[in-house]
């Protein structure tokens, strides 16, 4: 070790000066006494013997606090760390005072302090650990939310204070109780707290889960929208297997809901006319076809096509207005890709038609089953379809295209001749009110139909692209995912015998079996 | 509006079965009335509630078509009070609830619990209604 060694060497040419400086005071002494004074032997004798004691009382004393300097500042480092010396107001070494060895004090001291800091890491102080006990409690029941900590046995063992004044009670009627009597939860879906319980008691040892829009049922007959967070740790010793957090949204989504009341309404008053022209416009058709001449005949194919593409319009701006609330909520259900893709053309067509426009099927059918909300889907091709027609020339044909795509999902593309756009246009196209400044002018739209088609299809887990050149035309594409491969929280095992159609929905039971 | 006598000579004889239409807005009513009654089904129509309710209860019918927003009962209630398990007679007749009116989740909840179709006005035409209700029983 070098600092050691240095500090050796730095002794030892201490001492021998020290001993070097005795022998010639005391040499010096006697020569000075007994040739230069010319005293006698015994009085020359007495005073050298008085100045070597002296020089050596005082060299003794040096070499003592040099050597013992470095030892004394390494105890009080050692005695600094010790448990137990807290009472002593023992204080860190001061290094500075350390002239000879220094660096090697200041090595060992800092040793003392990392082998003390690890030995305290590791060992379970209790102390401090009751410390850390008690400032847990103290979190937990000055956390501004209501907190509820429930055993495997789901029964309640520890709450905020912020909880227990939520469910408007004390904590003898909380504790030792199952949390169901305090609190009633509703969930939006299938995936709810009981559920995801038993889901974790099952197959997990820890786990995290958040949910928004809870109905929660207070004891006093109040509800409140609440997000949810849970998180669970299997036999957690201390009971606290499962944490469950409010966060009372009550107020914003009371207002989401009037907002959406707002426009349901209106969607309401939109569609009742619709209904009332469709139907009128049906009538007409059916039953007068025969009787009217070509034109009129025209014009009446012409007013049953804008009434419909009206009910397309009302569902968009129902569709955004559910976006925003964060509502756009699919039921994903088991369908025939062609068949449904073919039903929705077979509308779509007519629309086409008004153009004097053709859609060229070319739909393969080993497609497998996919995992769809045919509502929603529905709406995705109409407005594909529907943008083709608009930016298209007259008597310009559609190519639909659909087959087994990328990871077996089912791959849809719209093929038009149309206008076309230059990159700088498709790069935002899909963004909500983007309208191309090129053709804004020319074409009617809303800027909406994209937007909520990239929505709708990403809710379905599934993308939508876009090719296009200018003055060529444009291919829109969209894939959506196989039902087999899709994950179980997302099929609506909520209402198996319910089927869903473009229009509602119809029991199973209630269907004819053939 | 109780008009059971053919209104069209060219009406078969009313043998698909007998259907109740609760629903107030008078173009519509017309209308489903006039496809289902050509279609082959003997008509009934109430144009409120608490009378759409009077009549289901009688338990005439195979089909009731019921509007959500419809005065004096709402037809959500009207659904509760005829699919309530407690009532101690359960009318036979298959409930299609007809609406415009987006529901809110709690309602949709309630409606798939206890109906046994939905169907969107604005989605479907008169002949496409019924087509529908050929398929349900």
């Amino acid at each position: 070790m070098n600092h050691s060694e240095h500090l050796k060497a730095q002794l030892f040419r201490r001492i021998y000066v020290a001993l070097i400086f005795v022998a010639s005071i005391s040499s010096l002494a006697w020569f000075g006494a007994r040739e230069i004074v010319g005293l006698n032997y015994a009085i020359s004798g007495i005073i050298t013997g008085a100045t070597v004691l002296s020089t050596c009382l005082f060299f003794g004393g040096l070499l003592t606090k040099i050597v013992s300097t470095p030892l004394d500042a390494l105890t009080q480092a050692i005695l600094h760390v010790s448990p137990g010396y807290e009472e002593n107001n023992s204080l860190a070494p001061n290094l500075e005072k350390v002239r000879l060895g220094r660096e090697l004090v200041t090595s060992l001291s800092l040793q003392v302090y990392q082998l003390a800091s690890t030995e305290s890491a590791q060992a379970v102080d209790v102390t401090s650990h009751r410390k850390e006990v008690i400032q847990a409690i103290n979190v937990i029941n000055h956390l501004p939310l209501p907190l509820f900590v429930f055993n495997g046995q789901l029964i309640v063992t520890n709450a905020s204070e912020a909880g227990i004044e939520y469910c408007g009670t004390t904590s003898a009627e909380i504790f030792g109780k199952p949390l169901e009597e305090s609190l009633r939860l509703e969930f939006p879906s299938e995936s709810t707290l009981d559920n995801w319980i038993t889901e974790c008691q099952k197959n997990k040892v820890t786990n995290t889960i958040f949910w928004e829009r809870v109905h929660v049922s207070l004891p006093d007959g109040t509800t409140k929208q609440c997000d949810v967070s849970a998180h669970y740790n299997r036999d957690n010793p201390s009971g606290a297997d499962f944490i469950v957090t409010l966060f009372d949204r009550t107020e914003s989504y009371n207002e989401d809901d009037e907002s959406m009341g707002f426009v349901a309404l209106a969607v309401h008053e939109l569609r009742t006319p619709v209904t009332m022209l469709r139907g009128y416009i049906e009538v007409f058709e059916e039953e007068l076809g025969d009787q009217l001449n070509d034109e009129l005949k025209d014009f009446m194919h012409k007013m049953g096509v804008a009434a419909s593409q009206l009910t397309i319009f009302v569902n968009n701006i129902l569709n955004v207005a559910r976006i925003e609330q964060n509502q756009l909520m699919m039921q994903l259900q088991e369908a025939d890709w062609p068949k449904t893709l073919n039903k929705a053309l077979d509308d779509m067509e007519i629309r086409a038609s008004i153009k004097g426009m053709t859609i060229e099927r070319n739909i393969a059918t080993d497609i497998p089953t996919v995992g769809i909300d045919k509502v929603s889907m529905y709406e995705v091709i109409a407005n594909l379809i529907d943008n083709a027609i608009k930016y298209s020339p007259n008597k310009s044909k559609i190519i639909v295209s659909a087959a087994v795509g990328k990871n077996g999902t089912a791959e849809t593309t719209i093929q038009d001749f149309g206008t076309g756009m230059p990159a700088s246009v498709t790069a935002n196209l899909f963004e909500k009110f983007y309208r191309n400044h090129r053709t804004r002018g020319k074409v009617g739209g809303t800027g909406l139909g994209l937007y909520l088609t990239k929505a709708i299809v990403s809710a379905h887990g599934g993308q939508v692209w876009v090719r296009s050149k200018e003055n060529e035309g444009s291919t829109f594409g969209f894939s959506v995912s196989q039902y087999a491969q899709l994950a179980d929280e997302l099929k609506n095992s909520n209402n198996k015998d319910i089927i869903r159609q473009s229009h509602g929905w119809v029991k199973n039971h209630s269907m004819y079996r053939r | 509006m109780q008009d059971d006598t053919a209104q069209q000579p060219t009406n078969p004889a009313p043998t698909k079965g007998n259907i109740l239409i609760i629903e107030d807005e008078y173009f519509i009513s017309e209308l489903y009335v006039r496809a289902l009654k050509r279609a082959g089904y003997a008509v009934e129509l109430a144009v409120d509630g608490a009378d759409g309710l009077a009549k289901a209860e009688t338990d005439t019918y195979d089909l009731i078509l019921l509007d959500i927003m419809v005065p004096t009962i709402t037809g959500t209630e009207i659904l509760k009070k005829l699919r309530n398990p407690s009532n101690a007679k359960q009318i036979r007749a298959k409930i299609i609830v007809t609406t415009n009116l987006e529901q809110s989740e709690e309602n949709k909840a309630a409606i798939e619990a206890q109906a046994d179709a939905y169907i969107i006005k604005a989605e479907i035409t008169p002949k496409q209604l019924v087509e529908f209700l050929a398929e349900i029983g």
